[in-house]
């Protein structure tokens, strides 16, 4: 049958594109799945080996809530992170763009340190995100202003560079105001920033969920451009893309989600560059699938390594930060060994 | 869109345009009519790649303005734009694993809604242009894994499947090898005879671009130094100007545009040998000759040719001292007195394989002569063959010269190791 015999049958076949389609929505179920099992899995692991606390005693019920406080944030952080990453990769088209090479999360590191040890809190629940999301605003500009010296848009190793050296400028601060905090200041900014998932009050917890959501569904407006960038500026406005809007908006997103993730779970190292490729790996390079996986994907990996953090050696609890680097790490390895074609050719 | 059918498919009106500090291109005019096949031409720097970033409304004009189908280009719609025009660049780049078929896709983005799901008409027109551009077998392939031609065509199939009016090339042939360059060029004649799509190509060959465009554009220094067919284009004079080097056009024997070719040669004839030879040649069997000879480091001489033979064409652009006789003339008395002084000037001669009729057998004279004033004389084998006299003139003479000490040589090999051996020993 000719080629188009076969599309005037009707048949789906003739479709050039179906493959990624079908195989990566089975996939994306699998994931989907993972969410409900780890949310199982958090609500019964204690310091105690597995089993549900008692519910009918208060302590029990405050546990239970605990647990689920952890894994909401887990899930929430993990999706920002991983989702910012992505987004950060795309625009920028290099494998080791992330939030903290370019100095987001050190600049919103900074402004949830200040807020933290010198009073945002006045500012209510919105506060420590909105203090944390100034703070990495102005280190991206920053970041951008001094990579584009010169006028010409920055090269994306000039912005890479730039980052570092920003980012280093942000960690002298927080080490400088963490050196003159008294010791319950210091404590609070040295353990939120290895990174902790406690859950925070009600209401931040409300207005983290409405940002991270509302800046994810907005990202997923934009996956189709992102496509198209992915190619390039000058190709995307090639395709009838307002490229400098488009770069813009997706950036400022990028940052909304990695300065909230920072300010809820402190600087929480590896989510952010490691998920996203293996999102790609799994998914293909095709950011309709990759910007919900990568956010599904990151969520679940963090709900998993806090679990991990919080169980291993209890009652002491590790970092979590500490755990998304040294669990992630070899696995992720071993599926980017396998799957790095289908990933990132550099 | 409300876009006039017989506006120019683009059209420069004294644009200036350039970037923040550096002003590039410099009150440039000109408009290409709609299924026109259009080349830019000019040295590294000239400004082509500015102006066909002002063509696609990147780089917008400090002066001036840029019409694009009877529309301002500035007052296009993104989307608009990109539905009128596609572009190939130089080189498409795509860090990611992107399958050929999801990179042909990219180029439904604009006319995709907002949710950038494809639907049917997108998937025609993606397989349409894949199919056009004969990338359909690869449609499963990483992009990042092709041949640069296959990149290539790839590229075009994702400006194709925008459905431009008018597609815009960067450069991006003549740095593929001859295979791919050419089924490219293919391609791009089809879709413009066949789907009336405008072309322009920015091109740093200028053979190619004369080969395949209706019309040059050549910039330089930022202003359109020339505008129009091929041949008008294409003088040695403002090539060698522009280009600033020397530089020599010729018309290709078969396709009759334009080729321009450097000065090589003169260089390779400033060789060692004060040597000089006299060529015997004619319809086209003396170029070669002449070109071995000259690297060879010899002198060369040439006659009796009549003009317009492609040796005396050859002759003139190897700057040969020739003697020349009327287009398809017998060798007249005038132009033989000639030869002859010049053959007596000659350290030797060569007859070439030349076919020999009434017209020209008269040249074996001018060996004849040469072998009695003691001169040697190497003669291509075999004249008999070649020898359309009525009475064998041809074959008789050489028979004659053979005797008188001529020396046959078959294949130009052979005449190299014949004339190494012989002048060598004579300068000893």
């Amino acid at each position: 049958m000719s080629l188009k015999q076969a599309c005037a049958s009707g048949g789906d076949g003739c479709r050039p594109f179906p493959p990624t389609g079908s195989t990566n929505r089975g996939k994306a179920l699998l994931l989907l799945a993972s969410v409900p099992l780890l949310l199982g899995v958090s609500l019964l692991l204690g310091p105690s080996g597995l089993g549900l606390p008692d519910t009918s005693t208060s302590i029990g019920q405050a546990i239970l809530s605990l647990r689920f406080g952890r894994f909401f944030m887990g899930l929430l952080v993990g999706a920002a992170l991983s989702s910012s990453g992505t987004v950060f990769q795309a625009i920028l088209r290099n494998p080791l763009a992330e939030p903290y090479v370019l100095g987001v999360s050190g600049g919103a590191g900074l402004g949830a340190a200040l807020s933290i040890l010198v009073g945002g809190s006045m500012l209510g629940a919105i506060g420590l995100p909105a203090t944390s999301f100034a703070f990495a605003v102005i280190t991206l500009m920053a970041v951008y202003g001094i990579a584009s010296q010169g006028g010409a848009s920055p090269s994306v190793y000039s912005l890479i560079l730039s980052g570092v050296i920003v980012s280093a400028i942000c960690s002298s601060f927080i080490m400088f105001l963490v050196s003159t905090a008294d010791i319950a200041g210091m404590h609070t900014v040295v353990w939120w920033m290895l990174g902790n998932l406690q859950p925070g009050s009600a209401s931040e917890q409300v207005v983290s969920l409405l940002i991270i959501s509302g800046a994810i569904g907005a990202l997923w407006r934009l996956v189709p451009a992102l496509n198209v960038l992915t190619l390039g500026r000058e190709m995307a406005h090639y395709q009838g893309l307002n490229a400098r809007a488009v770069t813009l908006s997706s950036l400022l997103l990028a940052t909304l989600l990695a300065a909230t993730a920072v300010s809820m779970g402190g600087m929480i190292g590896f989510v952010g560059l490691i998920v996203p490729h293996v999102m790609r790996a799994l998914f293909g390079p095709d950011h309709r699938w990759l910007v919900p996986a990568s956010a599904i994907g990151g969520g679940a990996f963090l709900v998993l390594c806090d679990a991990i953090a919080r169980s291993l050696m209890a009652p002491i609890e590790i970092p979590v930060g500490v755990v998304t680097a040294l669990c992630g790490g070899p696995f992720f390895l071993i599926i980017l060994r396998k799957k790095m074609s289908h990933a990132w050719i550099a | 869109m409300n876009l006039s059918m017989n506006a120019p498919a683009l059209a420069f009106r004294s644009v200036t345009a350039g970037y923040k500090s550096r002003p590039v291109l410099d009150g440039v005019d000109f408009t290409i009519a709609e299924g026109e096949f259009v080349s830019i031409i000019g040295p590294n720097g000239s400004g082509k790649s500015t102006l066909l970033r002002t063509a696609t409304g990147l780089i917008r004009p400090t002066r001036g303005s840029v019409g694009l189908f009877g529309r301002e280009i500035s007052s296009l719609k993104p989307r608009e734009r990109a539905s009128l025009i596609g572009v190939v660049p130089q080189k498409l780049e795509s860090p990611m694993a992107f399958t050929v078929a999801e990179i042909v896709m990219i180029g439904r983005s604009g006319p995709r809604g907002r949710w950038g799901i494809p639907d049917s008409r997108d998937h025609d027109s993606a397989e349409r242009a894949m199919i056009y551009t004969n990338v359909l077998d690869l449609k499963d392939r990483l992009f990042n894994e092709l041949s640069a031609g296959e990149q290539q065509r790839a590229a075009l199939a994702m400006a194709l499947a925008q459905e431009p009016r008018i597609i815009m090339l960067d450069e991006s042939i003549a740095h593929l090898d001859i295979n791919h360059s050419q089924e490219v060029l293919r391609i791009l004649m089809k879709l413009n005879r066949e789907e009336k799509i405008t072309v322009l190509l920015v091109s740093h060959d200028l053979n190619l671009a004369a080969q395949i465009a209706d019309r040059l554009l050549m910039v330089d220094a930022g202003k359109l130094v020339s505008n129009g067919s091929p041949g008008e284009v294409m003088q040695e004079e403002l090539l060698s100007r522009v280009y600033g080097c020397e530089l020599r056009v010729r018309k290709d024997p078969y396709g009759g545009h334009p080729v321009v070719t450097g000065t090589l040669d003169a260089i390779l004839r400033r060789a060692t040998s004060r040597q000089c030879l006299h060529v015997i040649g004619g319809g086209g069997s003396g170029i070669e000759l002449f070109r071995r000879l000259l690297i060879e480091g010899f002198q060369v001489t040439s006659g009796v040719l009549n003009r317009l033979d492609s040796d005396a064409e050859a002759a003139r652009a190897l700057d040969i001292p020739c003697v020349l006789e009327q287009p398809f003339s017998a060798i007249g008395a005038d132009s033989f007195e000639a030869a002859r002084l010049m053959v007596a000037g000659a350290d030797g001669l060569v007859v070439g394989p030349v076919p020999f009729g009434p017209g020209n057998v008269v040249n074996l004279e001018l060996a004849a002569e040469a072998l009695k004033a003691g001169k040697p004389v190497w003669m291509a084998a075999d004249i008999a063959r070649r020898d359309y006299t009525l009475d064998h003139a041809a074959a008789r003479m050489a028979e004659q010269l053979k005797s008188g000490g001529a020396v046959e040589w078959r294949g130009i090999q052979e005449l190299m190791a014949l004339l190494q051996h012989d002048v060598i020993n004579r300068q000893a």
